[in-house]
Formats: C-alpha cells, sequence, structure tokens
C-alpha cells in the first residue's frame, strides 16, 4: 500500500490525464473534470498536483507550440508514464478487493 | 488593473520553471472568462491567490541561513528550553514586555482617536472654519469660534480661492413629542441646504442637495430615525418640537450616525432657514454662527486672511477691532484657545505628554529585557564559551540570542493581546468614549502589536546579542569571567532611567491630580451646594409676558414647599460652557471716567434674588430692587470688570457705562460691584461681567433644602408636568456642571495614573529580575562577609545603599523635567495650584519603598543563606 501514493484528487487527475490522451494539458484537464465530476478546480490546486505527481514519477510532461491566446505561453501536456499506470491500476486492485471482501448482507441491509 | 498586479504577484512568487505553462493556463481561461462573463479579473486574481502554494513557488531563501532549516530549528529548540529552564526569568520579561506593549498600544488609540477629529469629513484638509478675533493694536485679545450669519456668502463670492460654504448653528436641547412623551434631544444644530454635501455626510433617504432648503425641514440620524419612527421610512413623516418652534417638523432626510470624532456633533439638524426672519435682522450685528468654509488646495491661508481685511472694512467697518481668521477644521478639537466652541476641546498638551508617557514605557520594558539578559551573562558565559570551543561564529550566537528575545517579544504580544482585550471595556469607560471595539478585529492595531513587538526584537536582543556573543573563549572557559566593567555601568544607567520615569510619572500624576481637585473644591465666590437649575419653557409664538406669568405662578407654587429654600431666574447658570453666555465685542467704557475699551464684555442677565440665593457678595452698592423701575437702566459689574480699567479701588458707584462706539448709545448707571465669580471652568479668569436686571428670565436656579433634596426634586417635578404638560423637565445640579466642565481634566488624571501606574509596574519587575541576579553573583561575597562576622542587617544595608544611589541619581535628572514640564502644563489655567514641591517627595518616597521591598524580598534571602552551604565548593 506505501509502494503508491496517491491522493483521490491526484487519482482523477491522474485518470484525466489518460482520458484526455495527448491533449492533457492545464486547462483541458480543469476543463475535463469540472465537466464530469461537477466540482470545481482551481488552477493552484491542479498545478500543484500535476507537478507532485511529475516529481513522483507517474506524470511525464513536454512542451508545447506557444500561442496567441496563451498571451505567448507554451502549454505544457502531460502523459501518464508506465509508473504512473501501475499505481493507477494498483489503486483500482485494491478497491476492488475491498469491494469484493465487503458481506453481500451490509449493502443490501436495509434500514427502515 | 487587478490583473496586472496578480501578474506582477505570481511572476514574483511562482517557481520560475513552472511559470510559463501555468501562466499560459491562466491566460486561456482568463480569456475564456472575459467571453463568457463578468469578473474575469477578479477570477484571474483568486487563481493566482490560491496558486501561492509550497509546491509551486519559487525556493526561498536560496542563500540565506534560514535555508538552514536545521540549524533554525535548533535555535528555537535551545531557545524554549532556555526560556522554560528559567521560569521566573521568563514570566518577568514576558510580562514587562506584554505590560508595556499594551499600555502603549492602548494610549495610541486614544491618541490616535484624539487626532482623528474632523478627520473624515470629505477632503478634511480643505476645509476651514471662519472665526472671529479681536484684535487690538496688533494684539490678539478674545478668540471667538462664531462668525457672522453673511460672512460665509460674502468670502465665497469675492474670494475665488474659496470655493463652498455652510452655515450652521447651535440650538443645543429641544423638547421633541415622542406619542404621548416628550423627550428633551441634547444635540440639536442648524444647517443651511449646502451642509450635507459641504461635509460628506452619507444620505441614507432623502436628496442632499433639497433636505435643508425649506424651512421646518429637520435631518434625522439613522439612530434617532430608528428610535422615531422604527424600521420605517422616516423621510415625509413629521416630528412636533417645542422649546420655542412648538410647531411640526418636516423629516427630509437620513444621514448615517455622525461619528464620535467630530467636533460638530448632532443628532437632529434643522434647516437654518427656519430661522431666516432672525439672520436677516441680525444681518452683520451679531455673530453667533458657525461658518465653514472650503478653500483650494495649496491657497496661502495668510493671503487669504489679508484679502478678507477689505470685506470685514466694507461689512463692519474700518474702526472694527473684528477681524476674520480662518481655522483648519482638523486643529479645532486640540486647540483650545477659542471661546464660544461647540463643545468642550481636548488639549494638545495632553495628547503629547500622552505619547510621551506611552513611548517612555514602552522603553522602559524594552531596557527590561536588556538589562536581565546583560546580568543573566555570566549565566550563559560559559554556555557561550563551550559554543565557541565547538565551532560556532559570532554571527550563529548573535542569531541565537536574537531568536530567544524574538520569542518573548511575540508571547509578551501575544499577553498583550490578552490585556488588551480584558482591559478594552475599562479603558472605554475611563476615557468616556468607546474607542476600542473589539481589538482583535482592529487591522491596525494588530499590525502595530506585531510591527513593535518586530521593533522590540531588535532594539531590546540587539545589544544582549552582541554583548553575550563577544566573550573571549579563554577567560570564559577559565572560569574566570565576573561581569565586564562596561556591562554594569549601563546597566545602572538603565535602571536610573526606570527610576527616573518612574518618579516623573508619579509625580506629574499626582500635580494633575491635585489640579483638578484644586479646580473642584475652590471657592469660587458663591455657595452652589444644593441648587438646581434648569431651563424654563420657551414662550410659544413669541409670548414672552403669557409665560412670564406662568413661570411667576410655577415659582409662587414651588415657594409655598418647605423643601425649597429660594429660587432665582436668570439667562445663565454657573457651570456652563464658554458658549453659555452672552457677549460683546463693540468696546466699552466709562463715560467720563475711562477710554473706550476694545475687549470682550460678557452680559448676564439676572433676577434680584440672584445674588442672594447664590451667597454672592455685594463689595459696593446695592442689589437690584424689583419694583424700581429706574433698576431697568442699572448695571453691577464684578470686580474683574473693574480690574480691566485698573478701577478696582475707586468708587464707581451712579458711574454710568456705554457700550459700543455712537456716543448716542445707551448709558447704564453702575448700582452695584460684586466679587468675582467664577461662572465657567476655571481655566479661564473670571469673565469682567456686566449684570443687567430682568424680573424672569429663561433659566432657573432654585436652592433645595439639604435633607430633603430628592423630596424636593420631586415636588419640582410634579409641579412642573402639572403646569407645562409641553416641557420635559430636564434638571442638572450647578456642582455637576462644574464637575461635568472638567470632565477631560479627569480623564486625562486617571489615564495619567493608570499608565503611570504601569509604568511603575514594569520598572519594579525589572528592578526585581534584577536584584535577583545580582543577589545570586554576590551569594559568595555574602558568605564570605558572614563568616568575618557581618550581621545580616549590614548585609542588607549594603545592597540598599548601592540602589539608593541610583534613586539619588535618578531624582536628580527627573525633577527638573517634571518643573519644567507640569509648570507648562499648569500655566494653561487662569487658577492653577502652586508647584508641589511636596509631590516630588510622595513620588520619591513611593518609588524608593517599591524599590526596597524589592531588594528585601530577594535580598534577606541571600543574607539568610548558611555560609556553610554557599561557600562549600569554594
Amino acid at each position: 500500500m506505501k509502494k503508491y501514493q496517491l491522493g483521490e484528487f491526484e487519482e482523477i487527475v491522474l485518470l484525466t490525464v489518460g482520458v484526455l490522451y495527448n491533449e492533457a494539458y492545464g486547462v483541458a484537464i480543469k476543463a475535463e473534470i469540472e465537466n464530469r465530476l461537477k466540482r470545481k478546480v482551481s488552477v493552484g490546486a491542479l498545478q500543484s498536483a500535476l507537478r507532485r505527481m511529475e516529481k513522483k514519477g507517474y506524470l511525464d510532461s513536454r512542451e508545447g507550440e506557444p500561442t496567441k491566446k496563451r498571451g505567448g505561453k507554451p502549454k505544457r501536456f502531460f502523459t501518464i508514464t508506465a509508473y504512473g499506470k501501475e499505481a493507477l491500476k494498483h489503486s483500482k486492485d485494491v478497491r476492488t478487493q475491498l469491494w469484493d471482501a465487503i458481506p453481500k448482507v451490509a449493502l443490501d441491509l436495509k434500514f427502515t | 488593473m487587478i490583473k496586472r498586479i496578480a501578474d506582477t504577484l505570481f511572476r514574483w512568487y511562482c517557481h520560475p520553471e513552472f511559470y510559463p505553462d501555468i501562466k499560459g493556463d491562466l491566460e486561456e481561461l482568463y480569456s475564456d472568462h472575459l467571453e463568457s462573463g463578468r469578473n474575469a479579473q477578479l477570477k484571474y486574481f483568486f487563481d493566482v491567490a490560491l496558486l501561492f502554494r509550497p509546491s509551486l513557488i519559487r525556493p526561498i531563501f536560496k542563500n540565506s541561513f534560514i535555508k538552514d532549516t536545521g540549524m533554525l530549528k535548533n535555535y528555537f529548540k535551545i531557545s524554549f528550553r532556555n526560556l522554560i529552564k528559567h521560569k521566573g526569568y521568563t514570566a518577568i520579561n514576558v510580562i514587562g514586555v506584554a505590560v508595556g506593549l499594551a499600555a502603549f498600544l492602548l494610549i495610541n488609540q486614544y491618541i490616535k482617536f484624539e487626532r482623528s477629529y474632523d478627520s473624515l469629513h470629505q477632503d478634511s484638509h480643505t476645509i476651514y472654519r471662519l472665526t472671529t478675533d479681536q484684535i487690538v493694536d496688533g494684539q490678539i485679545g478674545i478668540r471667538d469660534a462664531m462668525s457672522f450669519n453673511p460672512s460665509g456668502k460674502v468670502v465665497t463670492e469675492e474670494i475665488p480661492e474659496v470655493s463652498a460654504f455652510t452655515l450652521t448653528y447651535n440650538i443645543g436641547s429641544v423638547t421633541v413629542k415622542k406619542g404621548e412623551s416628550l423627550i428633551n434631544e441634547e444635540s440639536v444644530k442648524m444647517g443651511d441646504e449646502h451642509f450635507i454635501d459641504f461635509f460628506g455626510h452619507k444620505v441614507l433617504s432623502g436628496d442632499s442637495k433639497s433636505m435643508l432648503k425649506e424651512p421646518n425641514s429637520i435631518v434625522l440620524t439613522h439612530s434617532k430615525a430608528r428610535f422615531y419612527f422604527g424600521n420605517g421610512e422616516a423621510v415625509g413623516k413629521t416630528l412636533h418640537l417645542y422649546s420655542g418652534f412648538d410647531q411640526d417638523f418636516k423629516v427630509t432626510g437620513v444621514i448615517e450616525d455622525v461619528p464620535l470624532n467630530t467636533h460638530f456633533k448632532f443628532d437632529f439638524l434643522i434647516s437654518i432657514s427656519t430661522i431666516q426672519d432672525r439672520l436677516d435682522n441680525e444681518g452683520w450685528r451679531a455673530f453667533n454662527y458657525y461658518t465653514y468654509l472650503r478653500i483650494d488646495e495649496g491657497a496661502d491661508i495668510a493671503v487669504l486672511e489679508e484679502k478678507m481685511i477689505p470685506i470685514k472694512n466694507k461689512h463692519l467697518s474700518e474702526e472694527s477691532t473684528l477681524f476674520f481668521n480662518l481655522q483648519p477644521i482638523e486643529e479645532i478639537h486640540l486647540n483650545g484657545d477659542m471661546t464660544f466652541e461647540p463643545e468642550p476641546s481636548g488639549s494638545k498638551k495632553s495628547v503629547n505628554f500622552l505619547e510621551i508617557i506611552s513611548i517612555f514605557i514602552l522603553v522602559i520594558a524594552w531596557v527590561n529585557y536588556i538589562n536581565l539578559s546583560t546580568a543573566k551573562a555570566v549565566d550563559r558565559a560559559k554556555e557561550v564559551g563551550l559554543r565557541k570551543v565547538i565551532g560556532a561564529g559570532k554571527k550563529q550566537l548573535r542569531i541565537q540570542f536574537l531568536v530567544e528575545a524574538l520569542l518573548i517579544n511575540l508571547i509578551g504580544a501575544l499577553v498583550a493581546l490578552i490585556i488588551a482585550l480584558g482591559v478594552s471595556p475599562y479603558f472605554n469607560r475611563l476615557v468616556d468614549t468607546p474607542i476600542l471595539d473589539a481589538v482583535w478585529k482592529d487591522g491596525t492595531f494588530l499590525a502595530m502589536l506585531g510591527g513593535f513587538a518586530l521593533v522590540g526584537t531588535l532594539i531590546s536582543g540587539f545589544y544582549p546579542a552582541i554583548f553575550l556573543s563577544n566573550f573571549k573563549i579563554i577567560t570564559v572557559i577559565k572560569g574566570k569571567f565576573r561581569n565586564s566593567k562596561s556591562g554594569i555601568g549601563l546597566r545602572k544607567g538603565l535602571v536610573v532611567l526606570q527610576f527616573a520615569t518612574s518618579i516623573v510619572l508619579i509625580a506629574c500624576t499626582l500635580i494633575v491630580i491635585q489640579q483638578v481637585d484644586y479646580m473642584r473644591n475652590k471657592d469660587m465666590g458663591m455657595n452652589i451646594d444644593h441648587v438646581v437649575s434648569f431651563r424654563n419653557p420657551r414662550p410659544v409664538d413669541g409670548d414672552f409676558e403669557a409665560m412670564r406669568e406662568r413661570v411667576r405662578a410655577f415659582q409662587n407654587t414651588l415657594l409655598k414647599s418647605s423643601y425649597v429654600k429660594g429660587l432665582a431666574t436668570t439667562t445663565s447658570v454657573p457651570g456652563g460652557e464658554s458658549d453659555e453666555i452672552a457677549s460683546t465685542s463693540g468696546g466699552v467704557k466709562i463715560v467720563g471716567l475711562t477710554d473706550r475699551l476694545d475687549a470682550t464684555t460678557y452680559i448676564q442677565t439676572v433676577d434680584e434674588r440672584y445674588f442672594n440665593l447664590l451667597d454672592i457678595q455685594l463689595l459696593d452698592g446695592r442689589n437690584f430692587q424689583k419694583d424700581l423701575a429706574s433698576d431697568s437702566s442699572a448695571v453691577i459689574v464684578n470686580q474683574a470688570f473693574l480690574d480691566r480699567f485698573s478701577l478696582s479701588e475707586s468708587n464707581v458707584l451712579n458711574e454710568k457705562i456705554q457700550f459700543g462706539r455712537d456716543p448716542e448709545n445707551d448709558k447704564y448707571h453702575i448700582i452695584g460691584v460684586i466679587e468675582d465669580v467664577n461662572r465657567t471652568t476655571l481655566k479661564r479668569s473670571t469673565e469682567p461681567t456686566c449684570y443687567f436686571h430682568g424680573p424672569v428670565l429663561h433659566r432657573s436656579v432654585v436652592k433645595l433644602e439639604p435633607q430633603n433634596i430628592q423630596e424636593g426634586l420631586e415636588h419640582i417635578q410634579e409641579t412642573w408636568a402639572e403646569m407645562f404638560p409641553t416641557s420635559t423637565f430636564e434638571y442638572t445640579f450647578i456642582d455637576e456642571r462644574f464637575d461635568r466642565l472638567y470632565k477631560e481634566d479627569r480623564r486625562f488624571g486617571s489615564v495619567f495614573s493608570i499608565f503611570s501606574g504601569f509604568a511603575l509596574l514594569v520598572a519594579v519587575l525589572g528592578l526585581f529580575g534584577l536584584i535577583s541576579f545580582i543577589a545570586s553573583q554576590r551569594t559568595k561575597e555574602v558568605g564570605v562577609r558572614k563568616v568575618l562576622g557581618a550581621s545580616e542587617a549590614h548585609i542588607v544595608s549594603l545592597f540598599y545603599r548601592e540602589f539608593l544611589v541610583l534613586i539619588g541619581v535618578a531624582t536628580v535628572i527627573g525633577v527638573p523635567v517634571v518643573f519644567f514640564g507640569m509648570n507648562s502644563w499648569l500655566s494653561n489655567y487662569a487658577y492653577r495650584i502652586d508647584f508641589p514641591w511636596l509631590v516630588i517627595l510622595i513620588a520619591l518616597m513611593v518609588v524608593v519603598i517599591c524599590s526596597l521591598v524589592t531588594v528585601s524580598a530577594r535580598v534577606l534571602k541571600v543574607a539568610s543563606l548558611n555560609p556553610v552551604n554557599t561557600l562549600k565548593y569554594e
């Protein structure tokens, strides 16, 4: 468990980067998360998560072309590394295991 | 604009590696927001603010020592251990710093409040009050805060630099009908239609331009509007006002409550056009109004005053000794040399005094720290030596000691905040104004607290840090280190400073208290005990005769009661503000005896019972007589009036007094001379006054039977309610009126005394700390002395002697300060105490006793130790 450290928000960001595949840069990720999860994401939270995961090695990044809309600044595209993929998979496995371990009755029992 | 600020901010703190692409993202989002809606800039700013995170910001302190967080942690750890190890020492330091800071900041809040008077008006630095000076032969005589009613308009029209004016009048109190009950409104003023916009009062309801235009319009402050009309709309409703009006006034506006820090306070503002007839009548003959002018920025006031001389010549006359003067509105409150102010002014000197005290208290607290930490040097010397041996540089040692000072100051600041929170309600009551509300919400207060904690760290930590880090390794480690000579000299100097300050503060406090007591108890030439005063109802529709009859009937009923010893009527009741008496500045002479004297003469009209009621002695001549027709042109003068003509010794009975320049003016024959009585505060010398006779005047003074004051009051109240159902009965005892005049002085006295108490406390704390260390250092010496046969008493006296010498030096420094400072303060008062030398002695005694008790507490302990224990290891 200690092997892959992945917070809930980090996981979402990581997954979204995966969803967007080659087009994953700041604004796009933010929009995607906001769209799918219906929650507000601040640039600060997102960027710090991205940088953190890049440092951990879950993400890789490359620079794109500068555009005028961006005030002449380049985009930074993120891609998941193999290590990142493993982390995601690990996190999913853990969850599946946990789901499976729940006795059926605990979920189906209804309180009236 | 916001975006640009945010950008700069972002570029400054963002990690340079991340900057380009995050900035790109921000730009993209910004342009999206721009298309989709409002507040793009604000959103941008929020995004930037939220980007301030440890993982994204530029690495700080790249090349600084603080980067060395290990060492930094260590500094704090060691400091904490040190503070905890020496709990007593820490407590003394923290309490000292806390009390010092709290006192300093509280006083400064008060000072700030006093200095902030009238700075809240719109562009207040361009507002001036038009006042009137009497200048005779180039000498300024009486300075009057009021002006002629047409003068504002004329000056604005004729002098281009004056861009606007507003004319106001102070009514004072007015009785208002609320439902079936009567309310006495004490703060009622009048203003013209420019008033609201001129001062920039915030209008909550109504039109600022027109609300004071029509006669019988009234503007209420928010709280008064709520009081009279609840939460409903007040504008358009009417209020019925008595007190000379007895008519309905239309509420035309509601404005925000007037702040406390203005000299022109009001709850009700009535349109001055209501008394237009009177304004037109008086014209250039009377100055009873406050005029405010707005003057272009940068205009030379002296030049403007020159320009006003021709205006004065045109409208008054060439010979008139009255000149127009401009006074910045912000200076009104702390400038007490004008008569007829709308409210008693503060005192610049007192405020400056307090500021000096506050600085002293703070300095004493810091000095304590310096004193204690250098005294403790011996304890720390080995530590310093060892650290140096291991390889600590001076810089590191200094930082270590500074961190300790920082911790003490920060904890002190925290405690100071708690003290300030706890004390602020008492402080508000002390200064009688809610100056402090919730200091923890007051940004400037917190900033000051933090700022002074840091400044204090540097000031108080710097010297000990240098001093302690300079120890030589060899001497220290060898154990030969005692205390350097220079260190002792400095510490003694600082203690002297503390003692001197304490002596000065205590002496000043006592002098202030004595002066106030003196004024309250001085024989004023009359007996005002158990005398109650009130305003008679104002006549309705100017029918004075009818009202007079009713007042007479009222008086007769009162006099039947055994509770009432006597009564009289007058135009001004003793104990009033400077504006509660009439005056003339048109010059006065005693026909055939003197030349015309251009000076203000005060005029009071009284009935024939007045002097007897207040036990005012006639020095010469006779009192007015009730039914003597010739007494309508008779006048009684006071001693001060004659003194001004240097006629105090001569017989002036039956001489004639004439006012003004015109030889045809009425002449009044003098029938009596009374001794001087003080009508108003003893800050002013007795007003040269002429007393005229009138049958029933608009204020009553009633002397009650001392045993039955309460019953007497109730009796008056009942009779009043029966006979004057449309007026409220508002009474004050004359001695209370005098007390009220000294409110400002008493406030100053109590603020002063409390804070000198604080200063003494801090100084004693410091002394206690110091003596503790000196005593512990000298334990061996004491042991040796005891072995050789010294008695405990002898040892204690050795320590005493040392401190008494210091106190002696402090006295030499302190006494001249007290003498010159307080003599200059006392010179504000026309009636003042002589410089009380006894007070110096008392102050000295207090300091000596406090310090001897402090010293004894420690020294006795050391002196009683068994030498066997103290010398065991030698």
